[in-house]
C-alpha cells in the first residue's frame, strides 16, 4: 500500500472474513463470534502542557458457543485463524461444563440493517502533531488571559464485526473525537467547553476555549447556596447526567423484569400507557438517528430500532437484547450491550430526548431566581426506583436573578428524580450531542442527543466548600 | 509473545539508540474465569484472555506511549515509531522536561503464594457451591438472585533503559452474591456485595462461606423491604469493615493521589483538598485516625513485587493520629513534588494502559477496642453494613452515601432494621467525628477502581475494623 493510500481502518475483510472463517470449521451447536477493534488515540494535557500522548490498538474477540441451551463464553484478543478455532474451543468446553437455560433465545438470526453513520476517514487517520495542535490554540487562548487549560483530545476509530451459525454476518467502522478544555484561574475559577462528534472537523478549538474561558472568567469570589429547592438552568451536560440514570436504572428489560425500573407497576406489570412524569417530557432510543454516535446493529448482530420510551411524560417501552426479550415474550430491539461494560438485559445507550428552540439567553432569562447548572461531577442514583441522581456540579455553577447571571457558587450537591424534575420542564433549548461525566472516559457507553432546559424545580441539599 | 522473550529488551535498546532519555518496555498477560447463576440456573461459564505490550519512552522531555496486540517485526517497528510521534508532538508544548524521582535498578520475580490454584478447581464444584448460594439467597420476596465466582491471572513483565527487569505473576479470586427483593407496597431492596476478592486462591472462596453469607443477605433484604423509616436525626453511626473500605477508598485513598496536587486528572476526576503545604498540620479526622498506603499486605489486591515503574512494593502513611502527612506517587509525581520515592504506586490496567498514579491497599489502621466494647458505647444509634450509592465533589470534599441495610443499635445491642439512610458530609467533618476504631481488621478488595482517560479499572485493597462516629446528621427517603 503507498502512503497515500496507507489508512488505519483494518476494513470488512480483515474483520469479518476471518470470523466467518472460523465459523464454516465449528463443529455443532449454535456458535457467534463477536470482534471489537479500538484505536485510541488520546492527549492529555494540564497546566497548558501535554503531560500523556498514548495509543492503543486492541481486538476484542469473544465467542459465544451454545451446546444443547447451555452457553460458553470465551474471549481474546487475536483474529488469526488459530487463535480462534482456540477461543471456539474454550467456549464450547465451557459451554459443555455449564447447564441449559430453560430461557435461552437462540442466536440472531440475518437481517439487514442501517448503513453506517457515523464514520469519517480523516478522523480515522488522524496524526499526534494535529491533536496536539488544537489544544495549543487552546491553550494559547487561556494563557493569554492569564488562565490555565487542562483536558483531552481523544479520537477512536472503532470496528465490529458480529457473525453467526445462522447466517448473521454484519460489518461496521465508527469514528468518534472528542476536544475537551477545562480553564481554570488563579482565583479559583474554572469553566468548561467541549465538542464532541463523529469527525474532527466539526471541532471548533477556538469555540470550545471561548465558551470555557467566559465561565471561568465570571467565576470568582463564589457564595454558598443554602439547601433548598431552585429553579434551574441545566446545560446540556447536565441533562445528560440525568438521562443516564434513567437509562441505567430504568429503560431496560432487566431492570423492569428486576421491578427496579420506574416503569415498573407493583407485580411486575409494567406501566406503558401510564403517566410517569410532566408532558413536557418525551425521550426515545435512536441509534439511526444521523446526528449520533451508533453502530448500526447489537454484538449479536440484531439491528438498532428507534425505541419510544416516554412519551409525552407517558411510559411507553423500554429496550430489550435477545434475552430480556424472551423474557417478555417480544422481540430483541437490538439492544444488547457490550458484555464486558454491563450485564445482559438490555442497554439504551443512544438516547434522544425531545428539544425546544429556547436560546441560552432565553433559558436563563426565564428564571426569578435560580441556579445554572453546567455540569455534574461523580453522579450516582441513590433511590434507583425513581430514578433519583445525586451528584455536585463544578466548572461553571451561577446564581440567575431576575434574569441574569449575578454571581458565581460553590459547587452544589443536587438530589433529585428525574421524573420530578421533569415534572417541571418549562423551556428547552435545541438538542446537542454530549455525554454524561462517567460515559465521557469510558465507564459507560450513553451518547445523548438532549437540550439545555429551564426546570421549575431543582432540589439543592448541599455545597462543597468554597 | 512469550514473556520470556528478549524482544522487551530489544525495543528498549531500541528506544534509548533513538535518543529516549528513558524507555520501558512492559508485556502483560491476563486470563480469567467467571462462573455466574442467576435464578436458579447457570447464566453464563466465561473465559477471558488478553495479552500485548505496552512501550513508553522520555524523549524530547516529553512521554510517549504505544501499545498493540500485534506481534511481529513490523507490529514492534510501529510501535517504537509512534511512541516516538507521541512525544515529539507532546514536546513542542512542554516548557519543563519529564523527570523521574531516581531508583535502583530491580531484578527478581514476585509470586502470589496460594494454597490452592483457583484455576483447577473443577468447574462442577463451583457451580454446585453457586447454586447452594443462589438457594440460600431465594427468600419469599426475591425477585432476582445471583452469584458468581471468578479466578484472575495476570503474568507480566516490565524492562526498563535503566536496567530493570522484574516479573510477575499475580492470582486472585472473588466471588459476589446479590439479591433483590421486591412486594408490593414497598421499594424493592437490595442487598449484595461485588467487592469480595483477594489475592489468594480458592482457599478464600473457602473462608467466606458463601452460603451463609447469602443467608445473610436474603435475611437483610426481605426485614429491609418491611422496615420502618430511619428517624431524621444526628445519629451514632457504626460502620461495618465492608462499609469504611468504600469511605477510606473514596475520601483518601483518591484525594492523596499525587497526579492529582499536579493538575493531571483535573478535567475528569478532579484535584484535591490535601495540598503540599498542608502536609503535617492539615486535622483530616479525629487523632483515632490513622491511614496507611501498604503494597505489602498479604492477600491485598493492591500488593505487588513492583509497580508499574519498577519501583519495589513499599509502605507509607497517609494520614497520622488525624492529620494528613503522606501521598501515593508515581517517579514522575514524586519528582514533581520535589520527594523522594516513598511509595510506588504507578499502576496500568492492563498492557495497553499508559501508567498512572492508583491506590495499592489503603487502609484504615485499627484501633484497640474490641467490636464489642465499640457497640457497648452506642446508647441510640445504627449500625450501617454496606455502601449502596456514593458520590464525591472533584475536591472529595462533599460526599453522600446511602446505604443497603441498617440496624438499630439501643444500648450497644443489634435490633431490627430501618431503612432510606443516606448522609452527606465533608471529608474532614465526618472523619472528625469518629471517637473510636475497633481491633477487628479485614482486608477487602476492589476490582475496579475507575480512573483516568481512557477509563483503567484498577485492583485495589482497602483494610478497616468496624468505627464509630458520633452524630452524623443522615437523610431519610422513603
Amino acid at each position: 500500500m503507498s502512503i497515500a493510500q496507507r489508512t488505519n481502518v483494518l476494513g470488512r475483510e480483515a474483520m469479518l472474513g476471518p470470523l466467518e472463517s472460523a465459523l464454516r470449521d465449528a463443529k455443532g451447536g449454535e456458535v457467534e463470534l463477536w470482534a471489537h477493534r479500538r484505536r485510541s488515540a488520546i492527549t492529555r494535557y494540564a497546566k497548558n502542557e501535554v503531560h500523556q500522548n498514548a495509543l492503543a490498538d486492541e481486538t476484542f474477540v469473544q465467542a459465544r458457543v451454545v451446546v444443547r441451551n447451555a452457553v460458553g463464553v470465551a474471549s481474546a484478543n487475536a483474529l488469526e485463524s488459530g487463535d480462534l478455532r482456540t477461543l471456539i474451543g474454550a467456549a464450547r468446553a465451557a459451554a459443555e461444563l455449564s447447564v441449559p437455560n430453560a430461557d435461552w433465545p437462540g442466536l440472531a438470526a440475518p437481517a439487514r440493517n442501517g448503513e453506517p453513520r457515523s464514520f469519517d476517514q480523516r478522523t480515522a487517520d488522524v496524526d499526534p502533531a494535529y491533536q496536539v495542535a488544537q489544544i495549543q490554540t487552546i491553550a494559547g487562548l487561556a494563557r493569554a488571559r492569564g488562565m490555565r487549560t487542562a483536558g483531552t483530545h481523544q479520537v477512536e476509530l472503532v470496528e465490529e464485526a458480529v457473525a453467526n451459525t445462522n447466517g448473521v454476518a454484519q460489518y461496521a467502522p465508527l469514528t468518534w473525537a472528542y476536544l475537551r478544555a477545562l480553564v481554570l484561574t488563579d482565583q479559583g475559577g474554572s469553566g468548561w467547553g467541549e465538542d464532541l462528534a463523529s469527525s474532527i472537523s466539526a471541532h471548533d478549538p477556538v469555540a470550545i476555549a471561548g465558551r470555557a474561558i467566559e465561565k471561568a472568567a465570571r467565576d470568582h469570589d463564589r457564595a454558598q447556596l443554602a439547601p433548598g429547592d431552585y429553579e434551574a438552568v441545566f446545560e446540556e451536560l447536565a441533562m445528560a447526567e440525568v438521562l443516564r440514570f434513567m437509562s441505567l436504572t430504568g429503560l431496560t428489560g432487566q431492570t423492569l423484569k428486576d421491578g427496579r425500573s420506574f416503569m415498573a407497576g407493583d407485580a411486575g406489570r409494567p406501566r406503558f400507557g401510564e403517566p410517569v412524569t410532566g408532558p413536557q417530557f418525551s425521550l426515545w432510543e435512536d441509534a439511526l438517528d444521523p446526528r449520533t454516535l451508533a453502530l448500526p446493529f447489537d454484538p449479536e448482530g440484531t439491528p438498532k430500532r428507534r425505541i419510544g420510551l416516554v412519551e409525552h411524560g407517558v411510559a411507553r417501552g423500554v429496550v430489550h437484547d435477545r434475552q430480556s426479550a424472551k423474557w417478555f415474550g417480544t422481540e430483541s430491539t437490538g439492544h444488547a450491550a457490550d458484555p464486558r461494560r454491563y450485564a445482559p438485559g438490555g442497554h439504551a445507550g443512544n438516547l434522544t430526548m425531545g428539544d425546544g428552540t429556547a436560546t441560552r439567553e432565553q433559558l436563563i432569562g426565564a428564571v426569578t431566581r435560580g441556579v445554572l447548572i453546567t455540569r455534574f461531577h461523580y453522579t450516582n442514583t441513590p433511590d434507583p426506583k425513581r430514578a433519583t441522581m445525586t451528584g455536585t456540579t463544578r466548572d461553571g455553577t451561577f446564581l440567575i436573578e431576575n434574569g441574569e447571571i449575578t454571581r458565581a457558587l460553590a459547587n452544589v450537591r443536587y438530589r433529585m428524580s428525574a421524573l420530578d424534575l421533569f415534572r417541571g420542564l418549562e423551556l428547552m433549548g435545541p438538542a446537542r450531542l454530549v455525554r454524561d461525566w462517567w460515559s465521557s472516559n469510558g465507564m459507560g457507553s450513553i451518547v445523548c442527543l438532549c437540550p439545555a432546559v429551564k426546570v421549575a424545580r431543582a432540589t439543592i441539599t448541599g455545597s462543597s466548600p468554597i | 509473545m512469550p514473556l520470556g522473550d528478549g524482544r522487551l529488551a530489544d525495543l528498549v535498546h531500541v528506544g534509548a539508540k533513538r535518543g529516549a532519555t528513558y524507555a520501558d518496555a512492559r508485556a502483560v498477560e491476563r486470563e480469567n474465569e467467571t462462573i455466574s447463576v442467576r435464578d436458579g440456573g447457570v447464566e453464563a461459564v466465561t473465559r477471558a484472555s488478553d495479552r500485548g505490550i505496552g512501550f513508553r519512552v522520555i524523549h524530547k522531555g516529553a512521554w510517549g506511549f504505544a501499545a498493540t496486540d500485534r506481534t511481529g517485526e513490523d507490529a514492534m517497528k510501529a510501535l517504537v515509531d509512534e511512541a516516538f510521534r507521541r512525544a515529539d508532538a507532546a514536546a513542542s508544548t512542554r516548557t519543563k522536561p519529564v523527570t523521574l524521582a531516581p531508583i535502583a535498578p530491580q531484578t527478581g520475580e514476585y509470586r502470589t503464594k496460594l494454597a490452592r490454584d483457583p484455576f483447577s478447581v473443577p468447574a462442577r464444584e463451583r457451580i454446585a457451591l453457586l447454586l447452594e448460594a443462589d438457594g440460600a439467597l431465594n427468600g419469599p420476596n426475591a425477585r432476582s438472585r445471583r452469584a458468581s465466582v471468578a479466578a484472575y491471572r495476570t503474568r507480566k513483565r516490565l524492562v526498563t533503559s535503566e536496567g530493570t527487569d522484574v516479573s510477575q505473576e499475580i492470582v486472585e479470586s472473588g466471588a459476589g452474591v446479590a439479591v433483590t427483593a421486591a412486594k408490593a407496597g414497598a421499594k424493592p431492596a437490595q442487598r449484595y456485595d461485588s467487592r469480595l476478592t483477594r489475592q489468594a486462591g480458592w482457599e478464600f472462596i473457602e473462608e467466606l462461606d458463601l452460603v451463609a453469607r447469602a443467608r445473610r443477605y436474603r435475611d437483610d433484604a426481605e426485614a429491609t423491604l418491611d422496615a420502618p423509616l430511619a428517624p431524621e436525626r444526628p445519629t451514632t453511626l457504626v460502620f461495618a469493615p465492608e462499609f469504611l473500605a468504600l469511605l477510606v477508598h473514596e475520601s483518601c485513598g483518591h484525594p492523596t493521589e499525587a497526579d492529582r496536587v499536579l493538575e493531571y486528572e483535573v478535567a475528569f476526576a478532579g484535584t484535591t483538598f490535601m495540598w503540599p503545604k498542608d502536609r503535617g498540620t492539615l486535622t483530616y479526622g479525629s487523632p483515632h485516625v490513622s491511614m496507611t498506603a501498604d503494597a505489602t499486605v498479604p492477600g491485598g489486591m493492591g500488593t505487588f513485587g513492583w509497580d508499574d515503574d519498577g519501583v519495589p512494593a513499599m509502605r507509607t502513611k497517609l494520614v497520622d493520629k488525624g492529620k494528613f502527612v503522606g501521598y501515593l506517587t508515581s517517579r514522575e509525581t514524586a519528582a514533581g513534588l520535589g520527594l523522594p520515592v516513598a511509595i510506588g504506586s504507578a499502576r496500568a490496567e492492563g498492557w495497553q494502559h499508559f501508567p498512572i498514579v492508583r491506590m495499592v491497599n489503603v487502609s484504615l489502621d485499627p484501633g484497640t477496642q474490641s467490636y464489642a466494647q465499640l457497640l457497648s458505647g452506642v446508647g441510640d444509634g445504627l449500625l450501617l453494613e454496606a455502601p449502596a450509592s456514593y458520590s464525591l465533589d472533584d475536591k472529595r470534599q462533599n460526599f453522600h452515601f446511602s446505604t443497603q441495610a441498617a440496624r438499630v443499635i439501643r444500648n450497644g445491642q443489634l435490633e431490627g432494621y430501618v431503612r432510606g439512610v443516606a448522609f452527606q458530609s465533608l471529608t474532614p467533618a465526618f472523619w472528625g467525628r469518629c471517637d473510636g476504631v475497633a481491633d477487628d481488621w479485614e482486608l477487602h478488595g476492589f476490582l475496579s477502581c475507575a480512573k483516568g482517560e481512557p477509563l483503567q479499572l484498577m485492583r485495589v485493597g482497602h483494610g478497616a475494623a468496624h468505627a464509630r462516629f458520633r452524630d452524623v446528621p443522615i437523610e431519610v427517603t422513603a
